[in-house]
């Protein structure tokens, strides 16, 4: 492009610029979704959730559920907040860091609670305790979280669109573990693992692969 | 941060950085042109300290105007310019670096392929009317069709990364560098029957 003098192009973008509206803080915009994330969740889990299924999973090992729910939960809304302080210009990568840490923690946490069953049932804790609608279940809700925020954060037009869509996708798949935990009644055994495991790295390898269509680059 | 102060000498332009680039989200294309005209030094020192040569330096310097101006509502008025400037022209520094590792890792340079007589002073004057003649075709183009054709076929760039840094789809990026080489090879066919 050297041929194309940088004061002509200069003159050129000058002569075709037209007003923008500056796009909110990321910060502000991310925590918009996840509000309306949450009315959303509120919602169905007040319709079709079972607290009595969900407190006899919780049950005997209160603190460790409640630590790896947390952490299903921190690494949603970090990879969120990241995804969206990323798309745009200066973002701090410690957001990587962050999201990384919290979805270090909480798959420790739940391969914790999957060997402590182990040590508790034997044999029987290798065997399948849920349904392999777990992966439905977080694919798809992996992708009614996603659509709307693979397009708001397209609306950056994120200049290095690839931590931005592994953030979503992360994000995207954690709040949906997180909405399963209130539809799934079973204890989660090592091969339940591995498919929760299984769908969250579908949900982020579809936003990876979707980056270049949904977050196209500037 | 008070930035540069701009080269407008006009009472009505603003003369930071943040208060030119606030003005030209607002639409005020002088403010937007003094903008650019007084961060160029800034943005050249930034591609200089990422670049891998002093030749690549002005492609760096715009593309990065390219994508700043693609991206200029992301920028929030009131806060400093020059970080979100800078991640701007280092990470088009970054992709220039890789995109130059990958040509240099698939293509060999071969200057007697462009040779055309043993007699370097014959090949300067064929060369001078080539590039006379290409240029004048290139200037028939539409704007759009040029820039298609230099993205596409003179950078090498996959379509991808030319549908982003002009800004046109790839459908009609196709349909550009088609109908560009179509004019060009018609306009060589009248050349060469004239």
């Amino acid at each position: 492009m050297t041929s194309r003098p940088t004061e002509a192009l200069i003159e050129s973008l000058a002569a075709e610029a037209g007003p923008v509206r500056p796009l909110a803080a990321p910060l502000a915009r991310a925590t918009r979704l996840l509000l309306a994330l949450s009315l959303l969740f509120a919602g169905l889990i007040a319709t079709f959730g079972d607290p009595d299924a969900l407190a006899a999973r919780f049950a005997e090992r209160e603190l460790l559920m409640a630590a790896e729910t947390a952490a299903m939960l921190a690494t949603g809304v970090l990879a969120v907040l990241g995804a969206f302080a990323l798309a745009v210009p200066g973002g701090s990568r410690k957001w990587l860091a962050a999201a990384g840490a919290a979805a270090l923690t909480w798959l420790l946490l739940s391969s914790t609670g999957c060997f402590a069953l182990v040590a508790d049932r034997g044999a029987d804790g290798w065997k399948m305790d849920g349904h392999a609608d777990c992966l439905l279940f977080i694919v798809t809700a992996g992708a009614v979280i996603g659509a709307p925020l693979l397009w708001l954060l397209s609306r950056a037009r994120p200049i290095d669109p690839a931590p931005v869509a592994l953030l979503g996708g992360l994000g995207a798949a954690a709040l949906s573990a997180f909405l399963l935990i209130f539809f799934h009644p079973f204890a989660v055994t090592v091969p339940d693992l591995g498919l929760h495991l299984a769908a969250v790295l579908i949900v982020i390898t579809a936003a990876a692969l979707l980056r270049r269509r949904a977050l196209r680059p500037a | 941060m008070g930035g540069e102060p701009g080269n407008g000498g006009e009472s009505q332009i603003p003369d930071s950085w943040e208060d030119l680039l606030a003005a030209a989200q607002g639409g005020d294309q002088r403010a937007y042109r003094t903008f650019l005209m007084s961060i160029l030094p800034f943005v050249r020192a930034v591609a200089r300290r990422h670049s891998w040569s002093d030749d690549s330096v002005e492609d760096i310097v715009q593309d990065s105007l390219l994508t700043l101006h693609r991206v200029r509502h992301t920028y929030r008025p009131g806060h400093p310019v020059r970080p979100w400037l800078a991640a701007i022209t280092t990470r088009r520094a970054i992709d220039a670096g890789r995109r130059s590792g990958r040509i240099q890792a698939r293509e060999t340079s071969d200057p007697s392929a462009y040779e055309t007589f043993a007699d370097p002073a014959a090949n300067s004057v064929e060369a001078a009317q080539a590039a006379e003649s290409v240029t004048r075709m290139m200037n028939e183009l539409t704007p759009k069709q040029r820039e298609a054709l230099e993205l596409v076929k003179l950078k090498e760039y996959s379509m991808a990364e030319a549908s982003a840094a002009s800004g046109q789809s790839v459908a009609s990026l196709k349909v550009n560098v088609h109908r560009a080489m179509r004019r060009l090879r018609k306009g060589r066919e009248a050349e060469e029957e004239s």
